[in-house]
């Protein structure tokens, strides 16, 4: 059942988990991107599923930590050029 | 209605607004009990009752009857003999959801099944992300059953496409950033708010809606499968579904088993499920798009994987075509049919054009052409391309002048 809550704003260090899809380019899958992220900001990062191969490397990720923080780590990873998507991929339809 | 299920590990969870797997974050789909609507489904109950996608309601994902678009459906198979000839194929048909109702494209298929089963489990508010088609859907629907309606878009939009869904005073929210961003803020929105969002927490309902379109194609057909089906792929879940919906009609007994192949057709301005497809790959790359087609430009289809598996197993073909090449299908569709579709019907139809002439589909063979939206959507993309009026002063010797220097033009 859907339930009727009452507008509060977010704060930037409130508690958020993001599921996620990484896609990394072919040069890339060599980095360990996942466990840098891990050191860098303070998130958790548990990888729920994976599939790497010569052409392309797809993660399954879910990251959570404050939401600043959470915000940071997708802004870094896609300053190295991996394709970061919400699990549901195609949230804007035609 | 039996469950929903995940797509990867097979888990099934209550039938409810949810729609990732809590183990590998799977897609869920809605699973049936086809033994039971086996044996009150047939072709003569389907046949007595109203002209409406709602005929198969069986097959469709709401607990009791319809209460949003309960006229949808039911669009037009047309017998296309003249784009037959054109394409120099033995028989050719376009079913037509140009004309769908309210809003003139597929989605109201999709939406109304969504917006229904968002009624039943007690939404008020209905939401969805989107640059047009599902926008509008969204918006009329959700008027004419008394639902609030949010509808999310990109905010640097046409005024035009804005318009469309303003009008049925739904709240109509734009959010500036890029694509990625936009697209998973989004996501996080329909996480925090308790809203029916049609493409995320309905998605399981909402992308059934799309296998009404295969279950009027097989009975307008006179209760068979035809031997090529041609899907315009955006995220790619259309053509998945299609495919779905003929395995059930076969299944069922409704249709006798066919060896059927569902190809697919995507704009080269954005082209990863058919690039992959081309090069026989079972991912695909994500992309940028930049494509006339708007309503298909998805760079990184949800259901990509999926729409290259049901191409593999029908044994199907996948292709794209430049901007040109839709406006010049657009125009044959219209010339030869006298059916204006947007620009996504321009991309099936010069598909299909391309796939007959390599001999993919064979000329002497069956095929359905899906036109999912009306011409009038997308103005912009034919405008200044199909030539201009003729002028003349209101005089009979000026028309008559007009005409003789025509005939002398086309002699």
């Amino acid at each position: 059942m859907p339930t009727k809550k009452k507008v509060s704003i977010t704060k930037p260090n409130s508690p958020v988990q993001q599921r996620l899809w990484l896609m990394y380019p072919p040069k890339l899958i060599k980095q360990p991107f996942i466990w840098e992220v891990g050191h860098k900001f303070k998130v958790t990062t548990n990888i729920r599923q994976a599939s790497v191969t010569d052409e392309i490397g797809i993660v399954c990720l879910e990251l959570a930590g404050p939401r600043s923080e959470v915000a940071r780590a997708i802004k870094w990873l896609e300053k190295n050029k991996v394709n970061v998507e919400p699990v549901e991929i195609g949230v804007i339809a035609g | 209605m039996k469950a929903l299920k995940c797509r990867e590990c097979g888990r099934e969870y209550p039938l409810e607004a949810t729609h990732v797997c809590e183990f590998d974050f799977g897609p869920l789909e809605v699973a049936y009990d086809y033994d039971r609507i086996k044996k009150s489904l047939t072709r003569a109950a389907i046949e007595a009752r109203p002209k409406t996608m709602w005929r198969y309601r069986e097959l469709l994902p709401i607990a009791g009857e319809p209460t949003v678009g309960p006229l949808v459906g039911y669009t037009p198979l047309v017998k296309a003999d003249r784009l037959a000839k054109a394409l120099g194929i033995r028989e050719l048909y376009v079913k037509n959801d140009a004309v769908n109702y309210p809003t003139l494209s597929f989605k109201d298929r999709v939406v109304s099944v969504a917006l229904s089963r968002a009624k039943e489990l007690g939404f008020e508010t209905v939401a969805c992300a989107s640059t047009g088609n599902l926008a509008n859907s969204v918006a009329a629907n959700a008027a004419s059953a008394g639902l609030k309606s949010y509808v999310f878009i990109p905010s640097d939009l046409e005024q035009g496409k804005i318009l469309n869904s303003l009008i049925y005073g739904s709240n109509v929210i734009g959010i500036k950033g890029h694509y990625d961003e936009v697209n998973r803020l989004c996501a996080e929105i329909a996480g925090k708010f308790g809203w029916a969002f049609v493409n995320v927490n309905m998605r399981p309902y909402y992308a059934e809606g799309s296998k009404s379109m295969a279950y009027e194609i097989a009975e307008q057909l006179g209760w068979r499968l035809p031997d090529h089906t041609i899907v315009p792929m955006a995220s790619g879940s259309l053509l998945t579904k299609i495919h779905k919906g003929y395995q059930e009609f076969t299944k069922l007994g409704l249709v006798a088993q066919h060896n059927t192949h569902i190809h697919g057709a995507q704009a080269t301005g954005c082209s990863p499920i058919s690039v992959a497809q081309k090069a026989g790959l079972d991912f695909f790359k994500p992309v940028k798009p930049d494509t006339i087609a708007k309503s298909l430009a998805i760079g990184t289809p949800a259901d990509g994987f999926y729409a290259l598996k049901v191409m593999r197993e029908t044994n199907a073909a996948a292709d794209d075509v430049t901007d040109d090449e839709i406006r010049d299908a657009i125009k044959l569709l219209a010339e030869t049919e006298g059916i204006f579709a947007e620009t996504a019907g321009g991309v099936t139809v010069g598909v299909a054009k391309k796939l007959i002439a390599s001999g993919k589909i064979p000329k002497d063979s069956s095929a359905v052409i899906c036109v999912t939206g009306n011409g009038l959507k997308t103005l912009d993309a034919v405008n200044g391309y199909c030539g201009k009026a003729k002028e003349i002063k209101p005089s009979l010797r000026e028309f008559e002048a007009l005409l003789a220097h025509e005939e002398k033009v086309n002699a």
